[in-house]
């Protein structure tokens, strides 16, 4: 197939996912529509799903509403990261699910430094960001090594790594860490020279953080297409016994795939935390690494496509919480829409049939322009 | 204090039976070559509906059925996108506890919204004694001290439970379609070639691992927990994952691999009824998880070695 119809079938392959999204996603609004007959219910209905749609860009009024594209760039900045290390880990066959402990933990260990570390001017920032992500990196590990050493699924080993990251930093919180003078549980302040600056100052929490994504992405991205590791990982995703017999060391990549992935979701949670935040307050997985695996998924685990699909789903994220909000339909809806687009982008043969057809159509034309050019060849002759 | 009373056993019991659920569709799946991780988000999902209608219909018993039919279905819609879209089972399973875990909040408030007027997160208000799964105390064993104590008086879906170990057992070595099943796990393209539907038997795997973590999510709602609420599943289906290879993938094994899990989190609550904070005791069973595994590879590890010693010599 050409390079031009393979763009056009994936363009109208993912349209097609969306299209089906959508539609589940009004059937379910429908479910909850308020109106006294099934038309009031449609047409409810139809007012909630475009205030899901058009809402996080435009105001009631139709103006282009700053505040809320700002909102849905700042809400790019933790999924962006957990996508990357997604993408990092899947590239290489390692389903790791551990991004959503990752980022807590992260965002933890960063509080931590941006609090007691006693370093001075913006160097604090970057400090207690890397160091959430080191920290992270260090505790991903644990599945990537029993899994490259052991064989021990790196699946199980991750998601119970979360519970654990869970339990344990809310024991840290409530028995040590926590500013006993407040009503809820959260930590002391960070410093002042840890907290990320801000790119508007309209209450968005769009920090330069976003900027330090991506950067992230290019430097992934550089890192996976452009180097000898990001290579082996790519290969190693591909066909595990080739990489092997070509003599690279097929555990080393299964631990630094899950290392790196580690590392990014950590620094994720760091980057996240100073940009939106002046103390540490989370007491449960925030939900990020889950998303973060949707990212990757549209992105085709693909370091390039991250920001666009991380844009998608923080507009649709927005736009859900909008809904809820103007239309009075639980937010939640974005879970299950997040759903349905992923399934239909992984799913291998969803429209095989078409593509089959595109491959049909494009070579017979070019069987045809053959055919045409060597008949005017001959008469030329 | 000692902790090793009945009532610590009959816990140990009481907490390993979702599990056990979980673990025996795992194991009917792993056989059949079906890695389902969504066991988790089908557990969330029969539990909720479970629930919903057995308050519904006033019955506990409509409530279980229909506990087993969302699971079944879910399993099998799983099966086609695996199966038949081609996408990646793992992926699938992963989509199935988002559903579960946001999914189920939308649904339950979209519901309870449009059935009672009022949209609730939990359904813990309507699971009334009356709805909950009975429990059985079996005649002539609960009267044997001790051990009538730790086996008598569970919900009837325990025993079904450790009947189904005997039962998954059987169905895997002595039927037809157990065979089928073991043989397609084992090479879909030889059971292709001697005429076994290699799609049929995986659906019918699926479907299988489906209805049973249906019934482990019934029992969370339905008797356990008594209702259903956001996450309450907490990680029992990936445990269950767990135990199943732990369990080398034999029903037995696998059931006694339920049980330790059932035993770690049980000594949890009798730690954390000490005065511990429980933030601390909560992820012993997630800890016990993956230390079981380690034991368990290293342990393979070592029969692998000495069979290719032995074979050596």
């Amino acid at each position: 197939m050409s390079k031009k119809n393979r763009t056009k079938f994936s363009i109208i392959r993912a349209a097609a996912a969306m299209g089906i999204a959508l539609l589940v996603a009004f059937l379910l609004i429908l479910l909850s529509a308020d109106g006294a007959n099934f038309s009031e219910k449609i047409a409810a209905s139809g007012k909630a799903l475009r205030e899901m749609l058009v809402s996080p860009l435009f105001k009631k009024n139709g103006n282009f509403s700053m505040k809320n594209f700002s909102d849905v760039l700042a809400g790019m900045i933790p999924i962006m990261f957990t996508g990357l290390a997604t993408c990092i880990m899947f590239s290489a066959n390692q389903f790791n699910l551990g991004a959503e402990g990752g980022i807590m933990l992260g965002a933890f260990v960063t509080a931590l430094v941006a609090i007691y570390a006693p370093i001075p001017g913006p160097l604090l920032m970057v400090v207690a960001v890397l160091a959430g992500g080191v920290a992270v990196g260090i505790v991903m590990l644990i599945p990537a090594v029993l899994k490259a050493k052991l064989g021990v699924s790196e699946m199980v080993n991750s998601l119970m790594l979360n519970y654990v990251i869970m339990y344990f930093l809310n024991y840290l919180m409530n028995s040590f860490l926590a500013d006993t003078s407040k009503g809820i549980t959260q930590t002391y302040a960070f410093q002042d020279n840890a907290l990320i600056p801000q790119m508007i100052d309209n209450g968005s929490r769009l920090s330069w953080g976003f900027v330090i994504g991506i950067i992230m992405v290019i430097l992934c991205w550089f890192f996976m297409y452009r180097t000898r590791w990001g290579y082996g990982i790519r290969m190693t995703g591909i066909n595990q016994p080739f990489v092997m017999y070509s003599g690279m060391n097929v555990p080393l990549i299964i631990i630094i795939s899950q290392v790196i992935g580690g590392v990014l979701a950590g620094m994720g949670g760091g980057i996240e935390m100073l940009g939106r935040y002046n103390v540490y307050n989370w007491s449960a997985l925030p939900g990020y690494g889950w998303t973060g695996i949707t990212v990757a998924i549209l992105a085709g685990n693909n370091p390039a496509y991250v920001p666009l699909a991380a844009f998608f789903m923080s507009y649709l994220t927005k736009g859900c919480t909008l809904m809820s909000t103007n239309a009075n339909v639980p937010s939640q809806l974005i879970d299950i829409i997040q759903a349905v687009i992923f399934i239909f982008f992984a799913a291998q043969q969803f429209l095989a049939g078409y593509r089959q057809k595109l491959v049909v159509k494009s070579a017979q034309e070019e069987l045809a322009a053959k055919a045409a050019a060597m008949k005017a060849e001959r008469s030329e002759q | 204090m000692n902790i090793f009373t009945t009532d610590f056993f009959f816990s140990i019991i009481r907490i390993a039976t979702p599990i056990l659920l979980a673990t025996l569709a795992a194991v009917i799946g792993e056989k059949g070559g079906v890695s389902n991780i969504g066991l988790e988000g089908i557990m969330m999902m029969s539990a909720l509906f479970g629930s919903l209608t057995a308050y519904w219909t006033g019955s506990w018993a409509v409530g279980l059925l229909a506990a087993m039919a969302v699971g079944l279905l879910e399993a099998l819609l799983m099966g086609f996108f695996a199966f038949k879209l081609k996408t990646d089972i793992i992926l699938v399973g992963t989509a199935v506890n988002m559903i579960g875990s946001g999914g189920t909040i939308f649904l339950v408030k979209v519901i309870t919204n449009a059935t009672m007027g009022k949209s609730l997160t939990s359904t813990t208000s309507l699971i009334t004694k009356s709805l909950q799964v009975p429990s059985w105390n079996i005649p002539l064993i609960k009267d044997i001290p001790v051990i009538g104590k730790v086996i008598s008086g569970h919900s009837l879906l325990t025993y079904i439970a450790f009947l189904l170990v005997f039962l998954t057992g059987v169905l895997l070595y002595k039927t037809p379609l157990g065979l089928n099943i073991r043989s397609v796990g084992e090479n879909p393209n030889a059971a292709s070639s001697v005429g076994v539907s290699v799609s049929r038997v995986r659906y019918i795997t699926i479907g299988i691992g489906g209805i049973l973590a249906g019934l482990g999510g019934a029992y969370m709602s339905m008797y356990y927990a008594m209702g259903w609420s956001l996450d309450m599943v907490a990680g029992r289906g990936f445990i269950a994952l767990a135990a199943q290879s732990m369990g080398g993938g034999e029903p037995v094994g696998s059931m006694l691999a339920a049980l330790i899990f059932g035993f770690a989190q049980a000594l949890g609550i009798k730690v954390s009824a000490t005065g511990v904070d429980s933030n601390l005791v909560a992820p012993i069973p997630y800890i016990v998880t993956i230390l079981s595994l380690v034991v368990f590879a290293l342990n393979q590890r070592r029969v692998e070695k000495h069979r290719h010693a032995s074979a050596l010599k």
